[in-house]
């Protein structure tokens, strides 16, 4: 039996325009998706489709790059090119609402809820904050596993650290200016307080804390041309990198030679070349099976698998599966569901969402 | 090459503030017409471009425009504000004076003054093991060899600061319940913050900030006000230059608010960092602690004996201690021998408190550093600012950590270097504003003498809200 990756379902989720992200909660439930129309939907599965729950609209004043949701999963981070980064509050758990006044009742209620009366399942968010600060279009916004932390990157060159307290209020902690052009991603470390970021410098920066600031600890140099996407392994041991050099790089923190507070090496090594068309936009590795999915420029998904018995300080993967013409434009996103196996989704400039079922022979 | 300018600085974008050349290299494409490929071009006086036709008619050509892919692709634009800044000021152009005036006839020739600031003499007499006085004195001593008149000393110029800054905090303070925007007063001397201030939040937060001006513009008036009418000059016949810790006070010499209109001439011509200054010491191939001292000059410095003298509080000017004792005594009658400061999120946000009956009735902050301004930017727009003066720089530990601050040596620690100059700042003993005899008469003698609003102008300025430049020629892509 062969690796396979198949089509479940395909729909157009951002009209006339581009769906720039889309995320998983952490409970594998919901999908949000942005895009170039300013907007955010939520999605939620209905037997075996996916709809609706929710369009946040009037958050931002450009397109809305990136989204993240917490490790509680009960609020989403937004961030757009209009240099702003919303944070959204869920005000429920989805329930069943029977009777159309009932509805009506609650939308008066809340002047900023937006719920979408499309099925049985209703979703309310609440724009809680907006976190100003940056010069231009932020680029990403992530947070960290612990919850408190958020970071965000722009295309002013810097990556901004923010702690949130118990009042839900969000400070700046940090502003590191390793980059010396457009930072177009930032990651967490999936345990610890170890932030990644990645530019049209072409480097990657590995960030730690350090006294009672963020510094980069480490400069990752090697690809040729921009990175737009960076993933941890589900260990956190290694970083894997995507950019417009049409590869695939995987990193490797080498063991310090002594002393504390050294700066921390991180080693290329592999290097998947030659599987690409274009630029690799995205990148994603599944926590559940660690498998490596990409986003191309060239319209295509692909799964990599880890030949397991390679030396895990020279690991080789191989291409494990591939639909050229996954979309019609660019891939932007790739995500793998959380909590079941081998549900991957992508999205693309068209503004449609794929989801996709990817299954292995072990 | 990496920035040397402050953070904060940029993170704003100093082309808003000098637009860079837009002077073309790039050759241009241009539609061919049809026809005869002979023709006459003709350049008028004016610089105007005239084709002339074989019959001898005169036809004016269009000027050639680029477009913004053009402009990307061409390297011709390399002038930045950056480079315009850091050619126009340095230590190159001061020998370039110096040298002038050697050729040069008695009229055309200049009074070269220099203002120390004392955070650069720390961060020298730390390079060069000395103490900031002794750094002083050879300082004086090797300017003086190079052709310099005068050497002087920005902390003199720092008491008109700090006494202004008082004044001006108690007026606010008494009109607080009127004017919405009296308090929070956020200190103004470092740029860097005032030039982020202008640029990012323009008309909301320019009201709190002090009108005060900063110890490098105050000595810009002394010298080019005062000192020019006592030596009978012309303000353009002195060449007036500032040694700082950083390089975004060549930028608030260069606003047009410190221009001199009638005189043509800047308060400050020039602004060089320490490290420019070792850059020249390294030049003329001599180390500051073989120089042999010079008496200090006493016209603008804090002198006593052959000590200078400095003011107690932060190393990045003490406003926030002066301001806080002053208005102590006068506001609520007490006398603060000592302050306390607290430190919150990190070592660069300070606060202090003064308490009457168990009620906070004064609360102070020190905020250095890009994170901690933001926070409390964010703060006040909220409306949820709690401080009644805020100490604001933009360099993380304040001035005496200034980006042109002399650089460890390969052997050295960073952190080790600015203890050192910190404890090299504080070794100074420290003079009371208010007690300093000499400002009291220049108040008494010059600024009463020249009516009160051109005492205003000597001791104050004004901050103007930036727009974000549109022009899609200054747009980085």
């Amino acid at each position: 039996m062969k690796d396979t990756l198949a089509l479940l379902q395909k729909f157009n989720a951002h009209p006339d325009s581009r769906c720039w992200y889309v995320a998983w909660n952490p409970k594998g439930t919901l999908l949000a998706s942005c895009g170039g129309d300013r907007a955010i939907r939520i999605w939620g599965r209905e037997g075996d489709s996916w709809e609706c729950k929710t369009v946040l609209q009037d958050g931002h004043q450009r397109a809305v790059r990136k989204v993240a949701w917490s490790p509680c999963g009960n609020y989403l981070a937004s961030a757009s090119f209009d240099a702003t980064t919303c944070i959204w509050k869920k005000k429920n758990d989805d329930f069943e609402v029977s009777c159309p006044q009932t509805i009506d009742q609650m939308l008066c209620d809340d002047s900023k809820i937006w719920p979408v009366r499309a099925s049985h399942c209703l979703c309310f968010f609440q724009c809680l904050t907006v976190l100003e600060g940056h010069e231009n279009e932020v680029k990403c916004v992530a947070w960290a596993p612990t919850g408190n932390l958020l970071a965000t990157c722009s295309r002013d060159k810097s990556v901004w650290i923010w702690e949130v307290d118990e009042e839900d209020e969000y400070e700046c902690v940090s502003v590191v200016n390793s980059h010396t052009q457009d930072v177009k991603h930032v990651v967490w470390h999936p345990t610890q307080e170890l932030l990644a970021s990645c530019s049209y410098d072409n480097n990657v920066c590995v960030y730690k804390e350090e006294d009672d600031d963020w510094e980069c600890r480490a400069t990752l140099e090697g690809h040729t041309s921009t990175v737009w996407g960076l993933t941890f392994d589900p260990s956190g041991q290694r970083l894997a990198s995507c950019s417009d050099d049409r590869t695939v790089k995987i990193w490797k923190e080498c063991q310090p030679g002594g002393g504390q507070g050294t700066d921390t090496a991180w080693k290329c090594v592999c290097t998947l070349s030659g599987f690409h068309g274009r630029t690799v936009y995205d990148i994603a590795w599944c926590p559940l099976t660690g498998a490596l999915a990409t986003a191309c420029g060239d319209d295509g998904v692909r799964v990599f698998k880890e030949d397991e018995t390679a030396d895990p300080d020279q690991p080789v993967f191989s291409l494990s599966a591939h639909v050229p013409k996954a979309h019609s434009q660019d891939v932007n996103c790739i995500a793998w569901n959380p909590k079941e196996a081998g549900l991957l989704v992508s999205c693309s400039d068209n503004g449609e969402i794929a989801v996709w079922n990817y299954q292995s022979e072990v | 090459m990496v920035s040397q300018f402050s953070g904060v600085l940029q993170l704003t974008d100093l082309d808003d503030f000098i637009t860079p050349s837009q002077e073309c290299v790039k050759p241009v494409k241009v539609e061919k017409k049809q026809g005869r490929s002979v023709a006459k071009i003709q350049i008028e006086d004016d610089g105007s471009y005239f084709q002339v036709k074989q019959d001898g008619g005169k036809q004016k050509l269009e000027k050639a425009k680029i477009t913004l892919n053009d402009c990307l692709a061409c390297s011709g634009c390399i002038t930045s504000a950056e480079s315009v800044l850091i050619t126009q000021q340095s230590h190159e152009e001061i020998y370039r004076v110096l040298r002038n005036n050697k050729q040069a006839g008695v009229a055309e020739q200049k009074v070269v003054v220099v203002s120390v600031s004392p955070q650069s003499r720390a961060s020298l007499a730390a390079r060069y093991g000395l103490s900031s006085s002794e750094a002083g004195r050879r300082l004086t001593a090797f300017f003086k060899g190079l052709g310099v008149h005068h050497v002087f000393d920005t902390s003199f110029s720092r008491t008109f600061s700090l006494l202004e800054s008082q004044r001006e905090f108690v007026e606010r303070f008494h009109r607080k319940e009127q004017d919405k925007q009296a308090l929070p007063m956020l200190a103004s001397a470092c740029p860097g913050w005032i030039c982020y201030a202008e640029k990012t939040h323009g008309e909301f937060i320019l009201p709190y900030v002090s009108s005060t001006r900063s110890p490098q513009q105050m000595m810009g008036s002394l010298v080019k006000g005062f000192f020019a009418g006592q030596q009978g000059l012309n303000p353009q016949q002195i060449y007036h230059v500032t040694v700082m810790p950083c390089y975004d006070k060549k930028l608030e010499a260069s606003r047009p608010d410190f221009y001199l209109e009638e005189a043509d001439t800047r308060e400050v011509d020039c602004v060089i960092t320490s490290g420019e200054v070792v850059k020249m010491l390294e030049e003329e191939k001599v180390l500051l602690s073989d120089v042999e001292p010079a008496p200090l000059d006493t016209m603008f410095s804090s002198v006593c004996g052959d000590e200078l003298l400095g003011h107690a509080g932060s190393g990045s000017g003490g406003y926030l201690h002066h301001v806080f004792t002053h208005a102590a005594r006068q506001l609520f009658g007490e006398e603060v021998k000592e302050l306390t400061y607290k430190t919150l999120k990190n070592k660069d946000f300070q606060e202090v408190t003064l308490e009457r009956d168990g009620v906070v009735v004064l609360r102070f902050a020190a905020t250095y550093g890009f994170r901690n301004i933001q926070n409390l930017v964010q703060k006040l727009k909220r409306g949820k600012s709690p401080y009644h003066f805020v100490e604001v720089m933009a360099c993380p530990s304040g001035c005496l950590n200034g980006g042109g601050q002399v650089k460890p040596l390969p052997e050295q620690n960073n952190k080790e270097l600015l203890q050192q100059v910190e404890d090299l700042y504080k070794e100074e003993r420290p003079l009371v504003p208010e007690e300093d005899q000499h400002v009291a008469e220049l108040y008494q003698s010059w600024l009463q003498s020249v009516g009160e609003e051109r005492a205003r102008e000597l001791l104050h300025t004004q901050y103007h809200a930036v727009d974000k430049a549109t022009n899609g020629l200054l747009v980085k892509w």
